[in-house]
C-alpha cells in the first residue's frame, strides 16, 4: 500500500516500471502458496480442519494448549480411552486392569503387537519409562505432572504388564490423560526435555491412529494415517489442521471448500451457515461451564488473608443477593442466542454421570426483589440516590473483571452491571487482557470475575481447584486453584471421592460436593454454552460424535471423530486447494495489472494538470 | 482584529467544501449534544433492549438492532458522544503538547531545541497506533486512558510544524525589534509568536481531530477501550466479536462505519478550508 501513496505524491515517471514490477512481485508473494506436497500419483483423501489454536510445544511432556494436546491424542496412544457413546473408560494400550484390595496397587495388562511408526514394538516398558520420567524430572512433569503426583512407583515386570503403586487411593486411574512417548526415541532428549519441542525431524515417531508428518508454526499441522494402527487405519489418508487467525475467515474458508471442518462458531456464524450448500451443522452439548466467581477474600493455604477483595462478599447474604439479581435464562437467550443450557450445578449436563441440579425450590436467580430484600437484611441500605451503602456507611462498589479474549465476557459484563445497578450495587466493569485478569486474580485484587473451565470426563481436576489446598502457599503466589474457596465439608467430600473406587458411590459423593459448592455461593454457574460446529458433507461422509446423541466432533476426549471419519463423494487430494491458489493468483495479477494501468493513466492526467 | 476575522469568515465562505464540512460538523455536534433528548437510558440498556438481537432494518427499527437487541439508530446516535468527546479532548491534549514543544524548541534553539526535537523524532518514528495500543493496554482500561493514549502519541507532527513556523516568525524584523527593546523570552513567545501561530494551530487542530476519532475507533475495535460504553468503535468491535461479519449483518457494521467516515471527512474539509483561508499561499488550490 506504500506504493500508491508515493504515486499520489508524484514520483518521477521513470519509477513506474520498477513499481509495477514490485507490485507484481508482491502479488506473487501474496497469492496463496500451493498447500502441502505436490500431488502424488494416487490422489490422497485429505481432511482439512480449520483451527485458530496456537501451539506452545509439540512435546508431549510440555504441551498444554488445546491444539497440541488434541494432536497428541491422535499421534500417541494412551493407557485408556473414553467411550464415544458415554465417556466411560475403555481399553486402549491397556486391555484390562484391576486394583489391589488395599486400593494402592493397580495392575494393567498391556496390549501386545502394537508398533511405533518406526517399527519398534510398543511395550509396557515405554509406559513405565514415560511415567517414571514425569515422576523424577520436574521439566517432564510440566504438562501432565498432576496425574502422577500421587504415584509411588511405576514398573513393567514384563512387556505386557504395568504396575502402579500409589501413595494413597486414587479413583482417577482410568483417566490418566498422558501421551506415552517411545523410550528409544526420547531417551536421548532427557537432558533437554524442558526445551526440546519435538519439531526437529518429521515424521515424528508415534503409535496413535495418525503420524505427525509436517508442521509449520501458525500455518498448519499435517498428520498422515497410521496404516498399522491396532484399532484400524483411519479412512482419510491425511488430516490437516490449518491455522486461521480469524474466525470469520474460517467460516468463509468452509463455505468455499478450503477447509472441511470449522468448530467453535459464534451463534451468529452458526445461523449464517444454515441452508448453505453441502454444509452440515452440529449444535452439540458443551463441555464447558461459564460462571461468575465471587472473591471470598483471598487467603493462603495457612489462612493468611491478602488482596483487596471487598469484605462485604464474606457475607453469604450479599453473595446470594448478587446471584438472585442475575437472570441466567436471559444470558442464554441473548449472549448465546439460545445455544446453551442455563447453569445449575458445577458439572455440565453432557457428563450425565456427575451433573447435578438443585431442587426446583432452591434455584437461584431472576429474582431482583429477593435480592433487594437480602441486601436490606444484611444491612446494605439504599440511600436517597438509589445507591446502597455498606453497614459502616461507605458506598458499596464492586469491581467486575472479564477477558477480552472471551467474546461473551463483554456482553455478559454489560448485563451483570445493569442487573446489579438495579438493586443498588455500583459495578465498575473492566474487560481486559487475559494476563491482566490473571494477575489481578493471583493478587486477590478483584471482587467479581467471569470464569470458565473445560470439564474432563473425569471431573477430579475441576473439583480439585475449589479445595483449600489449591490456594497459594504464599500471598500473591501462583496457585493451581480458581477462586480461593476453602470449605472443610467440601474438602472432606473431595478426599472421600478420590479414594472411592465404586463408580456409583463416587458419583454420589461428587454430586454432594456440587451441592455444597452451590450452598457456599462463591461460584455462580451461569450457563453451559453449546459447542457449535459445521462441516462439509460432500467431503466428510460420517464421523463418530462423543458423547452420543448430542455430543461434539472437535475437541473430543479421544480420537473418535477424525479416526472414524469416512470420505464423502467430493473428498480427494488437496488439488482443490491448488486450483484455488491458481485462480486466486491469476485474479490478483489481473487486479494489479489493472491498477498499474489506471495509475499510469491517472498519473498522466495529473501531470498535465500540474504543467 | 474583528475586521480580519470578518474577512477570514468571508474567505472561508468561498470554500464550498469547507462550508459543507462545517455544516455537517455542526449537525453532528447538535445530534451528539441533543442525543439525550431522543435516546433514553432504556434504549441503551442491554437488559431492557427493545428488540431481538441482530434484527435487520424494519419500520420499527430503521437501522435494525445490534447484538443486544438495541436500536442501531439509538446506538449510533449515542456513539457520537464518546467518539466526538474523545476526538476533541485527545486533540486538545496532543495539539497542546505539540504546540508547547514546538514553540519552546523554536524559540530557545541550542541544546533545548536539540533535546526536544530528538524526543519529538523518537515519537515520530514510532508507529503511533502501536504506541497508543501499548499505552492503552498497560493503563487502567477506559475512556480516559484512550484519550491519554492518543494525546500522548499524536503530538510530534504538530511540534515539528509549530517549531518551523516559530523559526520563521522569530526571524522577522518586529521580533528582532522587540528583543532589542528588551523583551524577555516569555514576552516574545506570548505576545509576538503565539498570536501569529494561532491560525496554524487552529487548522492543525481540526485536521488532528479526524485522526483522533479514527484512532479512538481503532483502539476500541482492538478491544483496548471500555467495551461496556457505547461508542462507534466498541459497536464495531462487538459486531466483530459476535460474528456479525460472517453472518452478513451489514446494518450493524455500516452505521458506525459510515458515521466515522462522515465525521472524519467533515473535520478534514473544515481543516483544509481553514488552512487555505489563513494561508493565502494555498489559495486556489483548496
Amino acid at each position: 500500500m506504500e506504493g500508491t501513496g508515493h504515486i499520489a505524491e508524484g514520483r518521477p515517471t521513470s519509477r513506474l516500471p520498477a513499481l509495477a514490477i514490485a507490485l507484481l512481485l508482491a502479488a506473487f508473494l501474496l497469492a496463496p502458496a500451493p498447500f502441502g506436497k505436490p500431488a502424488a500419483a494416487a490422489p490422497k483423501k485429505v481432511l482439512t480442519v480449520a483451527t485458530n489454536g496456537s501451539v506452545d510445544s509439540l512435546s508431549p511432556f510440555l504441551a498444554q494448549r488445546v491444539l497440541p494436546t488434541e494432536v497428541h491424542r491422535l499421534v500417541y496412544d494412551f493407557l485408556t480411552n473414553y467411550d464415544p457413546k458415554d465417556d466411560h473408560a475403555v481399553p486402549a494400550m491397556a486391555t484390562s486392569w484391576s486394583p489391589s484390595p488395599d486400593k494402592l496397587t493397580w495392575t494393567y495388562a498391556i496390549r501386545s503387537g502394537m508398533k511405533w511408526s518406526d517399527g519398534v514394538p510398543v511395550t509396557a516398558r515405554d509406559i513405565a519409562w514415560t511415567y517414571n520420567l514425569m515422576m523424577t524430572n520436574k521439566d517432564a512433569a510440566t504438562a501432565n505432572g498432576n496425574f502422577v503426583a500421587n504415584f509411588k512407583s511405576v514398573t513393567a515386570p514384563d512387556d505386557s504388564t504395568l504396575v502402579v503403586v500409589l501413595g494413597k487411593p486414587q479413583a482417577t486411574m482410568l483417566a490418566l490423560d498422558i501421551p506415552v512417548a517411545p523410550q528409544h526415541v526420547w531417551e536421548s532428549h532427557v537432558s533437554d526435555i524442558g526445551t526440546f519441542s519435538n519439531d526437529a525431524t518429521f515424521p515424528i515417531v508415534g503409535d496413535g491412529p495418525f503420524i505427525l508428518s509436517a508442521y509449520r508454526k501458525d500455518q498448519y499441522i499435517q498428520l498422515d494415517a497410521n496404516p498399522g494402527y491396532w484399532r484400524g487405519r483411519p479412512k482419510f489418508d491425511q488430516l490437516i489442521f490449518k491455522h486461521y487467525a480469524n474466525q470469520d475467515a474460517e467460516v468463509q474458508a468452509l463455505k468455499k471448500g478450503e477447509v472441511d471442518f470449522a468448530g467453535d462458531l459464534t451463534p451468529a456464524q452458526f445461523n449464517s451457515l444454515k441452508g448453505a450448500a453441502n454444509i452440515t451443522l452440529n449444535n452439540g452439548d458443551g463441555k464447558r461451564f461459564y460462571a461468575l466467581a465471587i472473591n471470598p477474600g483471598a487467603t493462603t493455604t495457612n489462612g493468611k488473608p491478602f488482596g483487596d477483595g471487598n469484605p462485604a462478599l464474606k457475607d453469604p447474604l450479599v453473595r446470594q443477593a448478587i446471584m438472585e439479581a442475575i437472570d441466567k435464562p436471559a444470558l442464554v437467550n441473548k449472549t448465546l442466542g439460545g445455544f446453551g443450557v442455563v447453569g445449575q450445578g458445577y458439572i455440565p449436563p453432557i457428563f450425565s454421570t456427575y451433573t447435578w441440579s438443585p431442587p426446583a425450590t432452591e434455584t437461584v436467580g431472576s429474582d431482583p426483589a429477593k435480592a433487594s430484600q437480602l441486601l436490606d437484611q444484611a444491612g446494605y441500605r439504599k440511600g436517597p440516590d438509589g445507591r446502597r451503602t455498606t453497614p459502616d456507611g461507605k458506598p458499596f462498589t464492586l469491581r467486575l473483571y472479564g477477558e477480552t479474549q472471551r467474546a461473551e465476557d463483554a456482553q455478559n459484563a454489560t448485563f451483570v452491571k445493569e442487573w446489579l445497578d438495579a438493586i443498588g450495587i455500583n459495578v465498575s466493569a473492566s474487560i481486559v487482557d487475559q494476563a491482566t485478569v490473571g494477575d489481578n486474580e493471583t493478587a486477590g485484587n478483584y471482587d467479581l470475575a467471569f470464569d470458565s473451565w473445560l470439564v474432563n470426563p473425569d471431573p477430579d481436576f475441576v473439583l480439585s481447584i475449589q479445595t483449600c489446598g489449591a490456594r497459594p502457599a504464599t500471598a500473591g503466589g501462583s496457585f493451581p486453584g480458581d477462586n480461593f474457596v476453602c470449605d472443610s465439608t467440601y474438602d472432606q467430600l473431595y478426599a472421600a471421592q478420590i479414594s472411592e473406587y465404586d463408580a456409583a458411590a463416587r458419583a454420589g459423593l461428587i454430586k454432594r460436593m456440587e451441592a455444597q459448592l452451590f450452598t457456599d455461593r462463591y461460584v455462580n454457574v451461569l450457563y453451559y454454552p453449546n459447542t457449535l460446529e459445521a462441516y462439509r458433507n460432500d467431503v466428510i461422509g460420517s464421523m463418530q460424535m462423543q458423547p452420543q446423541p448430542n455430543g461434539i466432533y472437535d475437541g473430543q476426549d479421544g480420537y473418535w471423530s477424525w479416526w472414524s471419519a469416512t470420505p464423502g463423494a467430493a473428498a480427494s487430494s488437496s488439488s482443490h486447494v491448488g486450483a484455488w491458489a491458481v485462480v486466486a493468483g491469476v485474479a490478483v495479477v489481473a487486479v494489479v495489472l489493472a491498477a498499474v494501468v489506471l495509475l499510469v493513466v491517472r498519473r498522466r492526467s495529473t501531470a498535465q494538470e500540474r504543467e | 482584529m474583528s475586521g480580519s476575522l470578518a474577512r477570514s469568515l468571508r474567505e472561508y465562505r468561498n470554500h464550498r467544501a469547507g462550508v459543507v464540512g462545517l455544516a455537517a460538523l455542526l449537525l453532528f455536534v447538535a445530534l451528539a449534544v441533543g442525543a439525550p433528548l431522543f435516546v433514553t437510558a432504556r434504549d441503551l440498556s442491554a437488559v431492557y433492549a427493545p428488540g431481538a438481537p441482530r434484527q435487520p432494518p424494519s419500520s420499527h427499527f430503521l437501522l435494525g438492532t445490534d447484538a443486544y437487541g438495541r436500536s442501531m439508530l439509538a446506538v449510533t446516535l449515542w456513539g457520537a458522544r464518546i467518539s466526538l468527546a474523545v476526538g476533541l479532548l485527545a486533540t486538545m491534549m496532543s495539539v497542546g503538547i505539540g504546540s508547547l514543544t514546538g514553540i519552546v524548541a523554536g524559540h530557545f534553539r541550542g541544546w533545548v531545541s536539540t533535546l526536544l526535537m530528538r524526543v519529538t523524532d523518537w515519537f515520530l518514528v514510532l508507529p503511533t497506533l502501536v504506541l497508543a495500543a501499548a499505552l492503552a493496554s498497560v493503563m487502567h482500561r477506559g475512556i480516559v486512558t484512550v484519550i491519554i493514549a492518543i494525546g500522548l502519541t499524536a503530538w510530534p507532527g504538530t511540534a515539528r510544524l509549530v517549531r518551523a513556523q516559530t523559526l520563521t516568525l522569530e526571524a522577522r524584523p518586529y521580533v528582532e525589534r522587540a528583543k532589542a527593546l528588551g523583551a524577555g523570552d516569555w514576552h516574545v513567545m506570548r505576545r509576538h509568536v503565539l498570536p501569529n501561530l494561532t491560525p496554524l494551530i487552529l487548522a492543525q487542530t481540526t485536521l488532528s481531530v479526524s485522526a483522533a476519532i479514527l484512532m479512538e475507533a481503532t483502539l476500541a475495535f482492538l478491544g483496548l477501550s471500555d467495551p461496556t460504553k457505547v461508542s462507534w468503535g466498541t459497536t464495531l468491535q462487538l459486531a466483530q466479536q459476535v460474528g456479525a461479519v460472517s453472518a452478513g449483518d451489514w446494518w450493524i457494521l455500516l452505521p458506525p462505519g459510515l458515521a466515522i467516515v462522515a465525521v472524519a471527512l467533515a473535520f478534514t474539509l473544515c481543516g483544509r478550508a481553514l488552512e487555505a483561508t489563513l494561508n493565502p499561499r494555498l489559495e486556489g488550490k483548496g
